[in-house]
């Protein structure tokens, strides 16, 4: 009984190093990343002998970096309406209900999320050259809106599943249609799921590279254009565009989960 | 008020569901202003007449008709008709005012009209004060009292409750069983309630309706169905009850007389008379039972021994062996005639017309 615990002192020590050395590791690139857009030289590495914010001024006064960040939120902005559409209609279709297929349906649905991405570009490159689709912003769009078809439906049956039979009955009861307790009881409750899914949605667009090079023309995406620049060389106005991407997406993120958690709570 | 039409008309109503027969052939009226229980343990088809009354089941075969309107295959945002739920369903992301106002806007009434009406029930169920509140922000009891208030709202002609009282401590659920009552008596409403809880059932219907198997087992009032219950079913459901197993021996004018334990009984006859040697069974309430130690006066009497007694507060239930100490009966005493009795072999003592012989 005496020295139980130590040993379990000794684990739980152990433990906590295994956790930090993990943190570290995950952590230490991205500190790295950001500490080396205030360097005061092109050269990407240390010593660090004095510190610049020119890296962002230039950044925020690169017209190119502001359309293809423009372009880029746009491309997340359209794909996401049009996930979130389709995908809030797929889930209500498929949710507590059973037909004839639905499993096949299911697995179609979800398929897009685990197909590699480098196969479903060249997949969509190829369709769309057969169905005759430009490159560009719409291709980019729908090759997206697909990929991210997946999250939004997964997400929202989640959600609708735990919705009481009895509330839908308790509208219909009062006078409501199907359509109008649809709209005036389901979706209110769903507000959450559709949030938080809208939100995945804007950030796998907003990030995405294979699709978006693949399905580009001749006006490059975010991650597009950062890849352009690294061909190009090294210098810390990269690591100054990444860094601000990190913010944004890390504070919509953030921001989404808490909003999602609290609605939760409420309901 | 004075219409004497019955309110709903149920005629020859089932519903399977797959091989189950969860209703069979179900054909009764409800009257105007009636406050009608359906009882029965789960399955027995109380809650899927309500569904179907409430349009959310079609049934297999037979009609509902409403107000003198065959409603059968209307959906329910056509009938008018209003359901409390038995989560009670509120709308989470409404406020109790507009929970209670959602049944009015879908009845295309103006703003000033929803919102005088609204004010007016959430007045009459003492809601005013919460209007502004959320549902999770309620007690169990304000909740009831919402969802009360919302079905009640848009007027319907008939109020379906689907075992409301479930989810509520006990003390409560006794307080709110006086309000539901008093509330159905004011607002002169037809309410069609279902529960499997007989003592709910005995305190606030009119009217009780007891199911089993898919089946009317009796129908009538509360005193009717504890007094006089028609069949076995009824009597071991409702109330707590001594079943005497004899055998038919004959008629006695309006009475039956019963071989039992090696003596005879009187009792009330059942709707069909038994054959002459046949099994029955008889019912009789464990307050009815008299002690003493001399011979009773009463129609029935029996001697036995108290093997058992519990003490209950203002009474004692008492266990009697009789005869070869076979048979045991059970009886409430008051406390102190409950610790007079010894273990001297005592008379028990009833009036034929407190033991019900049954149908079995």
């Amino acid at each position: 009984m005496n020295d139980r615990p130590e040993l379990f002192r000794g684990n739980r020590i152990f433990l906590a190093c295994v956790y930090w050395a993990f943190v570290l590791y995950v952590f230490v690139p991205l500190i790295l990343m950001v500490v080396m857009g205030f360097k005061d030289s092109k050269f990407i590495g240390f010593p660090i002998r004095s510190w610049t914010l020119d890296w962002y001024t230039g950044v925020f006064a690169d017209a190119e970096v502001l359309s293809t960040f423009g372009y880029s939120t746009a491309i997340a902005v359209l794909s996401t309406l049009i996930s979130v559409f389709v995908g809030i209609w797929i889930a209500v279709m498929l949710e507590g209900r059973r037909f004839w297929g639905r499993t096949a349906v299911f697995g179609m649905t979800v398929l897009p999320a685990l197909v590699p991405g480098i196969i479903s570009a060249i997949a969509f490159r190829i369709y769309a050259r057969w169905l005759g689709i430009e490159p560009g912003m719409g291709a980019i769009v729908w090759a997206h809106a697909v990929h991210n078809v997946p999250f939004v439906v997964l997400v929202v049956m989640a959600r609708l599943s735990t919705l009481p039979r009895s509330q839908i009955e308790a509208a219909r009861d009062l006078g409501a249609d199907p359509l109008i307790s649809f709209i005036r009881i389901t979706l209110p409750y769903l507000v959450p799921a559709i949030l938080g899914a809208s939100i995945f949605c804007l950030l796998l667009s907003f990030d995405d590279f294979v699709r978006s090079f693949f399905l580009g023309g001749y006006e490059p995406t975010l991650p597009v254009l950062i890849f352009a620049k690294l061909r190009s060389g090294m210098s810390p106005e990269i690591n100054a565009i990444a860094t601000i991407a990190l913010i944004l997406t890390a504070a919509i993120g953030i921001w989404a989960e808490r909003f999602t958690r609290r609605m939760n709570k409420e309901t | 008020m004075t219409d004497q039409t019955p309110l709903v008309r149920i005629e020859g109503l089932s519903k399977h569901f797959g091989k189950v027969v969860a209703l069979d052939n179900l054909t009764l009226d409800i009257a105007r202003g009636e406050f009608v229980t359906f009882l029965g343990p789960s399955g027995c088809g109380k809650s899927t007449t309500l569904r179907i009354l409430g349009g959310f089941e079609r049934p297999t075969s037979g009609r509902v008709i409403l107000d003198g309107e065959d409603v059968t295959s209307q959906p329910p945002e056509k009938r008018n008709v209003n359901m409390v739920f038995q989560d009670y369903a509120l709308f989470p992301h409404m406020t109790v005012a507009q929970n209670v106002a959602f049944g009015l806007e879908l009845k295309g009434m103006n703003k000033s009209a929803i919102r005088r009406r609204s004010d007016e029930i959430m007045s009459f169920l003492e809601l005013e004060s919460y209007a502004a509140r959320y549902p999770v922000q309620l007690s169990g009891g304000q909740r009831q009292r919402v969802a009360l208030a919302r079905a009640l709202a848009p007027d319907p002609s008939l109020l379906l409750l689907d075992e409301p009282l479930g989810a509520l401590d006990a003390k409560l659920r006794g307080q709110v069983q006086q309000e539901l009552k008093s509330i159905q008596r004011r607002t002169n409403k037809t309410f069609f309630f279902v529960t499997h809880d007989q003592e709910e059932a005995l305190t606030m219907s009119d009217r009780i309706v007891v199911m089993n198997k898919g089946k009317v087992e009796q129908d009538g009032t509360p005193e009717e169905l504890y007094f006089r219950p028609a069949s076995r079913f009824v009597a071991e459901f409702i109330g707590e009850t001594n079943l005497l197993s004899g055998r038919m021996r004959g008629t006695e004018g309006d009475k039956v007389v019963m071989d039992w334990e090696g003596t005879t009984l009187l009792g009330k006859a059942p709707a069909g008379l038994p054959a002459k040697g046949e099994p029955i069974t008889a019912s009789v309430r464990l307050e009815k039972l008299g002690f003493s130690v001399e011979r009773p006066q009463t129609a029935n009497a029996v001697q036995g021994r108290v093997v058992g007694r519990t003490f209950l507060g203002s009474r004692m239930a008492m266990q009697i062996a009789v005869g070869e100490g076979n048979a045991l009966l059970k009886a409430y005493v008051d406390a102190e005639t409950g610790r007079s009795v010894g273990t001297d072999p005592v008379w028990i003592g009833w009036e034929a017309d407190n033991m019900a012989v049954l149908n079995n």
